[in-house]
């Protein structure tokens, strides 16, 4: 097709600035597809300072990284971008590592389902343990030297390291909680017993931490696991009750233990600040 | 002479039963200083110190004029550093540009714009502007290298603290590594260490040898070429007094210790200066 007319310099600068009026801009959209005459003038147009901002951002767009699953699924939950990246690079908060507790948490209510008939205590106390232990096995490779591939960058950083830790115990408390409630909804004969994993998980990760300001994290997570592996099997033999560790009393101690350990960290939260503990 | 960046006064640095550092006293000014060292010097440990990310047992160090001992005054550091460990860590799920995007974030840059800009200006200054995008477990341990480098050098930062920046850089990178960090304006404190004496000749204004946690030497890199003055010449075969020797392209002896009376004397390189000041001081252990 062949074009009859030209647009003339004022109009195509007063686009190319974009103070052409909506109508007039569009008919002078439709023309510059069929005109190259006009395209040459528009060119000419448009100023410099305009062309480079434009490409700067065609650049940004294009550069700009596709973020992976986890941090997709963040940023949909509304997380801010700089904190969803940040979480993202937590090892416990990996796709791999999450379908790998929802398999072993799965297999645990399998297991319990299966002993249901022969020895129902036994079966729950099993899964009580295991899941309670959950997210003290994430929060002991979220972060600190030795399993944080980056954690001597990050530490000479400004980002306050408590602040991160406490980031990233947040989210991987809440993905193992999630995780172990969608479990327990498979725990043979459903009742209030299925939901006593959620204070001693808490607990245990507030232990988790607390220790973590004179140990690393993974030190200070297994000295939690093994003490409360201790503890539930000291209480089930003294008392002659296998679920002894999650019944009222014991549910009151874990909560004392969140507040010393809460009192622990607002004291001692600093000492994440001053380096690589060795 | 400006100000000292960098003021360490009697450090001491013990792990268990290891002594890393006993005494080390030095200042550091604007300008790039180079630490040179053998294996165990304590190099390392003294690096990680400047990067605020080890503390000292005993002694005094002072950063841009900061305590880092103190909470405040170590952020006010942090900001104002930019740091390469000797054996940097990634997530090698990150492509290139993500993890020094991380790094960014980590030196609170928020705003998404501009630190996508600071992050794509820093992959480009260390030539991996087209590999931006690839996995950092795909990429090369030179490449790694240099996006270890990038993130160092975000927020163009006013003390730069290198472990061994060009371990690992093939000819052509190392080249381009002394352009970038020769390019950096005067006012900036640089602190690197390395086994490269070529990198300390072509860029180094000052120079700081280190061996078994003590320094053994401070000054330019024309005063420590100077220690082997006279001490440096060609024959045909090694001498007996040599204390190093190996044959050249051209099959000439080139020997390194106590040049025997009418020795064909040349001159001196920084690395022989080196090799030497080394040298002496095991060979005085050695004696003692």
């Amino acid at each position: 097709m062949t074009t009859t007319w030209h647009a003339d310099p004022p109009t195509l600068e007063a686009y190319a600035t974009g103070a052409l009026d909506d109508v007039r801009a569009s008919s002078l959209e439709a023309h510059l597809l069929a005109c190259g005459t006009c395209r040459d003038g528009l060119a000419a147009s448009v100023p410099a300072a305009s062309l480079d901002r434009m490409w700067h951002e065609v650049v940004v767009s294009l550069d700009a990284p596709r973020p992976g699953l986890v941090e997709r699924a963040l940023l949909a939950l509304r997380v801010p971008e700089h904190a969803a990246r940040l979480l993202a690079a937590t090892p416990s908060l990996r796709l791999s590592w999450l379908l790998a507790e929802a398999v072993a948490l799965g297999f645990a209510a399998l297991a319990a389902n299966v002993a249901s008939g022969n020895d129902a205590d036994l079966a729950r106390f099993l899964f009580l343990v295991f899941a309670a232990l959950l997210p003290v096995a994430g929060i002991a490779v979220a972060f600190g030297p030795g399993v944080d591939p980056a954690y001597e960058i990050g530490a000479a950083a400004p980002m306050r390291a408590d602040v991160l830790l406490a980031m990233r115990a947040c989210a991987v408390l809440t993905t193992s909680l999630v995780i172990t409630g969608c479990a327990a909804l498979a725990m043979p004969g459903l009742d209030a017993i299925a939901a006593a994993w959620l204070l001693p998980s808490l607990g245990l990760t507030f232990v988790t931490l607390a220790l973590g300001t004179w140990w690393r994290p993974f030190v200070a997570a297994s000295a939690a696991a093994l003490g409360w592996v201790a503890i539930v099997s000291i209480a089930a033999v003294a008392s002659q009750d296998r679920l002894a560790a999650f019944r009222p009393v014991a549910q009151a101690a874990c909560l004392a233990a969140i507040v010393v350990s809460a009192a622990v960290l607002a004291r001692r939260h600093t000492v994440f600040e001053e380096g690589i503990v060795t | 002479m400006t100000a000292p960046t960098i003021e360490i006064d009697d450090i001491h640095k013990r792990f268990g039963h290891t002594t890393a550092l006993r005494g080390v006293a030095f200042d550091v000014s604007a300008g790039i200083t180079g630490l040179l060292g053998p294996n165990g010097a304590g190099k390392t440990t003294l690096l990680r110190m400047m990067a605020t990310v080890l503390a000292p047992d005993d002694g005094r160090l002072r950063l841009l004029g900061w305590d880092p001992h103190a909470a405040d005054e170590r952020l006010a550091i942090r900001r104002r550093l930019g740091y390469m460990p000797q054996e940097p860590g990634f997530h090698r799920s990150f492509t290139a540009f993500e993890f020094v995007d991380y790094v960014a974030i980590l030196k609170e840059m928020t705003d998404r714009r501009a630190r996508h800009d600071e992050v794509r200006r820093v992959l480009d200054a260390v030539g991996l502007e087209s590999v931006s995008g690839r996995k950092i477990k795909a990429l090369s341990g030179g490449m790694r290298r240099r996006v270890a480098l990038a993130q160092a050098l975000l927020g163009d930062p006013d003390l730069l603290v290198l472990d061994e920046p060009t371990a690992g850089l093939d000819p052509e990178q190392r080249l381009r590594f002394r352009e970038l960090v020769s390019d950096r304006t005067a006012d900036r404190t640089v602190m690197l260490s390395t086994h490269q004496t070529e990198d300390v000749a072509a860029l180094c204004q000052r120079v700081v040898v280190m061996l078994d946690g003590q320094v053994l030497f401070e000054g330019t890199p024309g005063e420590l070429t100077d220690v082997a003055e006279g001490r440096v010449w060609l024959a045909d075969a090694r001498a007996p007094s040599a204390r190093l020797s190996w044959r050249t392209a051209s099959g000439a002896h080139r020997n390194i210790g106590e040049a025997p009376a009418g020795a064909d004397l040349v001159a001196p390189t920084l690395e022989d200066g080196y090799l030497l000041l080394v040298g002496d001081r095991a060979f005085a252990e050695e004696a003692a």
